[in-house]
């Protein structure tokens, strides 16, 4: 059988703390010398595409502004197509909610994007409603959390009739729009979807309508899981495993030697969870102040408040179970005998691959012939040179294997993906 | 004779679904020559507009911003029918994508036009309603709350600070706490202060049409007949004597022109600018009837005859703010000790 192709993405390196600021060799988040800086190493890596995340309202914690993560960043569209303008092969995929935008408006500028870029435009579709987020916009607080994703189907389904040129005229529960567009149809019916979200009915949706999922599963058994449930629901929807990839988050750390390489993850992680960073992450859990408790020692023995409403706000992840959790960290901490900031340092690693980059591009490549994903969106912990090192040590290796592309040969993100013309 | 004070040349066209710059992109192509000499470039947004929307005029002055180095560049949008929390955003990532030469067209919609953008958009909360009193406050109000999201952010909110582990600086961000007749913003805005702090807002007056020469603008677009034009200024300056007035001229090739044709159109806009420039007026803005058939020889021979007549000299500045000679931008929510 012959082998899969790896798909990598890259992950502008976001607002939260796996972004590292305090590091000498760290610039700016927000000018486009780094986007630019960024895309171009990725378009010299031959990556499949840039993927930025979104936030649509300034993370707090504890009713004031969040300070210790880097924050600010560029409206995603914007900032994509202006990338569209410098690069020519490179994928360019926003994170775009469907919660507090309206069809005609977001089709028709994903529209021009994919007009501007010659075909490059992708759509990572996420739901996250709520008032916190709702209090930036007209609408406000308008969709109830269980009718998400009813209207991110039925709004996928509008900006598709968009898609197709021409009139268009979209009835359903949530939408009733008429209008007319004059933008050359794209050949495969519309920008390349992505899906994010985990639940259940997340993952019903990305089988039917997306064409990638950037997964939170990225070990190799969570993985495969991942991999065989939502592979397994695309037949109901009429559609081939070929058809939807799936592409967990992960990060890396290289070096010249296996122990090298860890010590510089080592080196990483501390950054990303300094001592104020790691009594904030345990303070979503207990939802209290805990701001008297040592980083450097041990969790505290007092439950987590459940009865008031949290004090982490604009964060993607929630923490569901808060009694449940705390139990078992400390469990963990007392087992291993680790303090809090390094008990978060643990609970909060993702992904890691960790070595040379040919022991790195050999696990990359494991872990997709064994099916636990078809490819990965890394996002570096440095703006903007996080993945020169990438592009020079990891790329090379997966090249030589036949696993890689040595060279753009579509030009358009769904060319670039492998997917079927038609959508 | 040339001018004392800087008079400027603008351009305006729309965000069609053609970009006619998409193939000549040499140091000598189109986009380049034009950069090189005008003052700035307006897109104007099409949105649900019967013959279909063409681009989106806000992402294709990002696209262009990021191939251009001189112009300032004015993205048109309908704030009426958008969310001004995107449209801040996005104006402010042209500022950071053209290092301080971003601007905002804001359009207003006619009778048909926002009838037709409430077909495409649907029926929404928290959007005006219909009439024109209500349209315009609501025009007001989306202006105000863009610039007040471009302030929510202090220039020097970023710290990272490794004493405090502290990225930024959270006594420098605000809520810009907005309520208004139709909608509230709390803030602050998810993109810092932009380079100009508020890049520069614009919009277009005529004769049937005031609602643009109240709200809080810099530059404002006179379009009207050529005899009508002084009163238009001295109207419209009397209420705000503060900004940059253009004249909007439309610049029709025709067919096979030469080019003693253009240096005889060049001498007659020469002349009306001076008058014009004498009375109050700032520039003028160039509208091509069929850019895909004028904007070329207004690029080639227009351009450069009215620069032989002394109009349009390309004077040197960073930002459009210092192009158009308005002063720097003070933050509203930081109160000099
Ligand atoms: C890996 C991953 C990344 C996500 N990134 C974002 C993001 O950048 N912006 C956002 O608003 N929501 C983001 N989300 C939230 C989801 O799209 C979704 O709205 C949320 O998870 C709720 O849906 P669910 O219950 O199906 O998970 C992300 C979710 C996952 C799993």
């Amino acid at each position: 059988m012959s082998k899969k192709k790896v798909i990598l993405g890259a992950q502008f390196p976001g607002v939260n703390n796996f972004t590292v600021w305090s590091d000498p060799a760290a610039g700016s988040q927000i000018d486009f010398s780094s986007f630019r800086h960024f895309a171009e190493t990725v378009e010299r890596g031959k990556l499949d595409f840039i993927f930025l995340a979104e936030g649509l309202r300034v993370r707090e914690q504890k009713g004031r502004f969040h300070e210790l993560d880097v924050v600010g960043r560029p409206n995603t569209l914007a900032i994509l197509t202006a990338l569209a303008a410098v690069t020519s092969n490179i994928g360019l995929i926003g994170t775009l909610t469907t919660t507090f935008n309206e069809p005609y408006p977001l089709a028709r500028q994903m529209a021009t994007l994919d007009t501007l870029s010659g075909g490059r435009a992708g759509w990572n579709v996420v739901t996250s409603p709520g008032a916190f987020t709702g209090a930036n916009f007209r609408r406000g607080d308008h969709l109830p959390f269980a009718e998400r994703y009813e209207r991110a189907r039925e709004f996928i389904d509008a900006a598709r009739a968009i898609w197709q040129g021409g009139e268009f005229v979209v009835k359903s529960k949530h939408f009733d729009i008429v209008g007319r567009t004059d933008l050359p149809p794209s050949p495969r019916g519309g920008p390349v979807i992505a899906q994010a979200g985990d639940s259940d009915t997340g993952r019903d949706l990305a089988a039917s309508h997306a064409d990638l999922i950037y997964s939170r599963h990225g070990t190799l058994e969570e993985g495969q899981a991942f991999y065989r449930d939502v592979k397994g629901r695309l037949a109901r929807h009429g559609r081939s495993e070929n058809d939807l990839k799936i592409l967990p988050g992960a990060a890396f750390a290289l070096g010249d030697s296996q122990e090298e390489a860890e010590e510089n993850l080592q080196a990483i992680r501390l950054q990303q969870v300094s001592p104020k960073n790691a009594i904030v992450f345990l303070e979503q859990v207990w939802n209290r102040d805990l701001s008297t408790y040592d980083p450097e020692g041990p969790l505290p023995q007092i439950d987590p408040e459940v009865s008031t409403p949290a004090l982490a706000q604009g964060r993607a992840s929630r923490v569901d179970d808060r009694l449940e959790t705390a139990r078992k960290w400390r469990e963990i901490a007392e087992h291993e005998k680790l303090s809090i900031r390094q008990l978060v340092i643990k609970i909060t690693a993702r992904k890691q691959f960790v070595g040379t980059g040919e022991t790195v591009a050999r696990e990359i490549n494991r872990y997709v012939q064994e099916n636990a994903a078809d490819g990965f969106v890394f996002a570096p912990h440095l703006t903007p040179t996080g993945f020169d090192e990438f592009v020079e040590k990891v790329i090379p290796h997966l090249q030589e294997w036949g696993v890689y592309r040595k060279d753009y040969s579509h030009g358009t993100l769904s060319g670039n993906l492998g997917l079927p013309r038609a959508a | 004779m040339t001018l004392d004070t800087p008079f400027h040349i603008g351009i305006g066209l729309d965000a069609g679904s053609r970009n006619f710059f998409h193939h000549e992109t040499g140091p000598d192509g189109l986009l380049q020559r034009l950069d090189a000499a005008i003052d700035l470039i307006t897109l104007e947004d099409r949105f649900a507009r019967p013959d279909g929307g063409g681009l989106d005029a806000i992402l294709f002055a990002n696209w262009l911003g990021a191939r251009t180095r001189h112009a300032g560049i004015l993205a048109g949008a309908p704030v009426n029918v958008l969310e001004p929390f995107h449209v801040s955003t996005a104006i402010a990532t042209l500022d950071y994508v053209t290092e301080g030469r971003a601007g905002l067209l804001a359009q207003t919609l006619d009778d048909e036009q926002i009838a037709a953008a409430k077909r495409a958009t649907g029926p929404l909360n928290g959007y005006p309603a219909d009439d024109r009193q209500s349209l315009d406050q609501d025009f007001d109000e989306a202006i105000d709350v863009i610039r007040r999201l471009w302030d929510s952010w202090e220039d020097d909110a970023v710290i990272r600070d490794p004493e405090s582990q502290r990225f930024v600086d959270g006594a420098k961000l605000r809520y810009v706490d907005f309520k208004g007749s139709n909608f509230s913003v709390l803030g602050p805005s998810i993109t810092p202060r932009p380079p100009q702090g508020q890049p520069i807002i614009a919009a277009t007056v005529g004769a049937g049409n005031a609602a643009g020469g109240k709200a809080d603008v810099d530059v404002v677009f006179l379009r009207t007949g050529l005899n009508d034009l002084p009163l238009l200024l001295k109207a419209a300056s009397a209420v705000q004597p503060g900004l940059r007035y253009f004249a909007d001229i439309d610049i029709d090739a025709g067919e096979s022109k030469t080019e003693l044709h253009w240096k005889t159109e060049a001498e007659n806009v020469a002349a009306r600018v001076r008058q014009w420039a004498f009375k109050g007026l700032s520039g003028i803005r160039l509208l091509p009837v069929r850019p895909e058939r004028d904007l070329i020889p207004i690029v080639d021979h227009l351009l450069p005859a009215l620069r032989a007549a002394g109009i349009g000299q390309t004077h040197q500045a960073k930002t459009l703010r210092e192009r158009l000679a308005l002063p720097a931008a003070a933050n509203r929510y930081v109160h000099a000790a």
